[in-house]
């Protein structure tokens, strides 16, 4: 699906009515959303309840994003927002404040953030490299431990010793830059 | 700060081994036909009714307000599907048309006396109220998620 049209561009033409523009928005920013609605626990059938929410929340909006540019990251932020509604709210209940601006830390989901992302994880020892690649495959916890020879208790407290680790790296690479 | 669910989202877009499924990226295509040109949007408001006195079990009320007008919806989940009982304050003049609308299903209602309207048999999910009245702008209830 070629279109070279940047994201600002893109939000303009599909707030005055242009039905191609939305499908790229789609195209474009649909996989990272449903990424975040995973990444957040969702399963299948409420991940695809969230992202959907977030398209709503972008069509409510489409003449009031204040950073047209980061259009992406505003969806990416309301993914996530919409997702963790859902995990703590009863069924019924208001939708979520939809955020003014996107989270800065949804940056990491741009494409030189993922290629920069698995330089660093590739860096890291042993069992965050392993254990960083298992977590991108949506591997459970037991199976998790059997891969990487160790008790399912410490699955969970090892993976945020990780991911602490590659925030701290990938500061330092985002401060020397 | 970076939030744990972006960095793992990240991961899990660069291995693609999750990749979106083919009809949700179809659902999200088909969404831009909901857009309302123009639309002023209500948004939700605290009421009495609303802070949880019914219980999860009983119908919940959900209030929005804009430009003027206050959209007050009592939503029944039954049987897997969705009623909804509303009333737009003050009532609108004649020839108000309310759409209860969702991914899946618009129903059109003229509005009744005193500014009622109800329809039943809605699928579960995402609902949203348009309130169009003559040489007004259209106003729409931000959209709301309602599950069994």
């Amino acid at each position: 699906m070629h279109d070279t049209r940047d994201p600002a561009e893109l939000l303009a033409a599909a707030a005055g009515g242009d039905q191609q523009a939305w499908d790229q928005l789609v195209f474009r920013f649909g996989p990272r959303m449903w990424a975040v609605a995973r990444s957040c626990g969702l399963g299948d059938s409420d991940a695809a309840d969230v992202v959907q929410g977030a398209w709503l929340r972008l069509l409510e909006h489409l003449h009031a994003i204040r950073e047209p540019a980061a259009v992406g990251a505003w969806l990416a932020t309301t993914t996530r927002r919409e997702a963790l509604q859902l995990l703590r709210k009863p069924p019924h209940s208001p939708a979520a404040e939809p955020p003014a601006a996107p989270d800065p830390a949804s940056a990491v989901l741009e494409a030189d953030g993922n290629r920069l992302l698995w330089q660093t994880v590739s860096t890291l020892h042993e069992p965050c490299r392993t254990l960083l690649r298992l977590v991108a495959t949506d591997l459970g916890s037991r199976q998790m431990a059997q891969r990487l020879g160790v008790p399912i208790g410490s699955v969970g407290p090892t993976r945020a010793r990780c991911l602490e680790k590659l925030r701290t790296l990938i500061s330092l690479q985002e401060t020397v830059q | 700060m970076i939030n744990d669910e972006y960095f793992l989202a990240a991961l899990r877009l660069a291995a693609g081994s999750d990749p979106i499924p083919g009809h949700v990226s179809a659902a999200a295509r088909d969404l831009f036909r909901l857009r309302v040109p123009s639309a002023v949007t209500a948004v939700p408001a605290e009421c009495a009714a609303t802070r949880g006195v019914r219980g999860a079990e009983g119908p919940q009320m959900v209030r929005f307000v804009a430009a003027g007008l206050t959209f007050d919806l009592e939503v029944t989940v039954g049987d897997g599907l969705i009623d909804v009982a509303g009333q737009v304050c003050p009532a609108p003049v004649d020839g108000t048309l309310v759409e209860v609308r969702t991914p899946h299903l618009t129903l059109s209602r003229r509005l009744a006396h005193g500014g009622h309207f109800a329809v039943t048999g809605l699928p579960p999910g995402w609902l949203s109220v348009v309130c169009h009245r003559p040489g007004h702008a259209p106003i729409q209830t931000r959209w709301v998620r309602i599950r069994p």
